[in-house]
């Protein structure tokens, strides 16, 4: 199952109470939302507590999913992201003197892994546009979880820089998506 | 910056994941709240998502299905005694037919030495078809879907037999989308039970996946 299509089907079908279309999308995405939270969240009983609690979301907001708002995938990562988060924020991560072993991800080069899909080529395509610093700190805030605060501490930035890059960078980022 | 831009650079924001925990709950309660911005979010959702492709995926802890299913089906495991009048209410068109169909052919059978027992399987949550399952008399055990029942190519649909008073399932064989009937000696009120498997069933000779279908056989006189 790679297709937009069969996520978007097997969501609606769990929206009608079909216990296995929720099995199938479970077999398919818990292990990508699993994943994404435990490079939030690095502690696995962490991870897999918000892995647990995006799924059952998944089948007691099924019915809330509208394609006409956005893709299935979406809707899917993100319930495992905002549990992630909602976790990260309420545990204290970060410790004094506290980087990241992990740097790569940032690069250009990993940056294209994203074009496996059309979209994923424009986003690429849009972030390689932004100034390298900004592109780090949407990539990192994505893929780490990383508040404001994180960014502003683990790149040693004022606040309020971070914010008014963040900003721009999302805007400009609307305006080449769109283009 | 206009007001417009300022909630969509919000719904950016929240989407992105870098709010902290006070201004990334307001954000949150606005989706429930306010459609605009609840669309704003969604369209950002879907604009980032492919940088979920920078994370591997990770191996799921062993007991996860296990605990997701039984967090979401509260039916899930526990077998639901269904008495004869539920089962007329319950049943979809399909499933009369069924039963009248079979239990036409009981009634041209010889004198029963077993009396006719029905269960209807309901299925965990509604939306798919039911599972009718009779007894002949001469006990063999038939059972029949109301409708056609989707199972995933790499997967089958398993049926179990739980006798009163015993703590596991034994195994009644792989269940084809179209039904059949299997000679089996089901004692009174027999929990018969579905569940999803790998292909050709499950490999410990006990339920692996989810139960999907629970149903105790009842006498119908």
């Amino acid at each position: 199952m790679s297709d937009t299509d069969d996520t978007d089907t097997l969501l609606r079908r769990c929206a009608d109470g079909d216990r296995i279309a929720f099995r199938a999308l479970y077999d398919h995405w818990a292990p990508r939302m699993h994943g994404i939270a435990l490079r939030i969240l690095r502690q696995p009983s962490l991870a897999a507590d918000a892995t647990h609690d995006a799924f059952v979301q998944v089948w007691q907001q099924a019915h809330r999913f509208d394609p006409a708002l956005g893709s299935a995938e979406a809707f899917l990562i993100s319930l495992a992201r905002y549990r992630a988060l909602d976790i990260v924020r309420r545990t204290a991560r970060e410790v004094p003197g506290y980087e990241s072993e992990e740097q790569e991800d940032e690069s250009p080069d990993a940056l294209s892994r994203l074009v496996t899909s059309s979209e994923g080529a424009a986003l690429q395509r849009c972030l390689q546009r932004l100034e390298a610093e900004r592109r780090r700190m949407v990539v990192m805030a994505f893929v780490e979880g990383l508040s404001h605060g994180d960014l502003a501490k683990r790149l040693r930035i004022p606040l309020g820089t971070v914010k008014s890059a963040i900003r721009r960078s999302l805007l400009a980022l609307r305006a080449c998506l769109a283009s | 910056m206009s007001e417009p831009d300022d909630a969509d650079a919000l719904a950016a924001e929240y989407a992105l994941g870098c709010l902290d925990a006070e201004a990334m709950h307001d954000a949150a309660l606005r989706v429930s709240r306010d459609p605009a911005f609840a669309r704003a979010v969604a369209a950002w959702q879907t604009r980032l998502m492919p940088l979920a492709a920078l994370v591997e995926p990770v191996a799921l802890p062993p007991d996860m299905w296990d605990r997701v299913n039984r967090a979401t089906a509260p039916g899930t495991g526990t077998v639901v005694p269904l008495r004869r009048v539920r089962f007329w209410q319950a049943s979809t068109a399909g499933a009369l037919a069924i039963a009248a169909s079979l239990a036409a052919v009981m009634v041209l059978r010889q004198p029963a030495p077993e009396p006719p027992r029905v269960a209807v399987l309901t299925p965990i949550a509604n939306g798919t078809p039911v599972l009718l399952a009779t007894t002949a008399p001469d006990g063999r055990l038939f059972i029949q879907p109301s409708g056609a029942i989707s199972v995933p190519p790499d997967r089958d649909l398993e049926l179990w037999a739980l006798a009163k008073g015993e703590a596991k399932p034994r195994s009644l064989g792989v269940l084809p989308p179209q039904g059949r009937a299997f000679v089996a000696t089901t004692p009174m009120d027999t929990q018969l039970l579905v569940s999803l498997e790998p292909r050709g069933g499950s490999p410990t000779g006990q339920p692996t996946g989810a139960v999907l279908y629970a149903g105790t056989l009842t006498r119908v006189n």
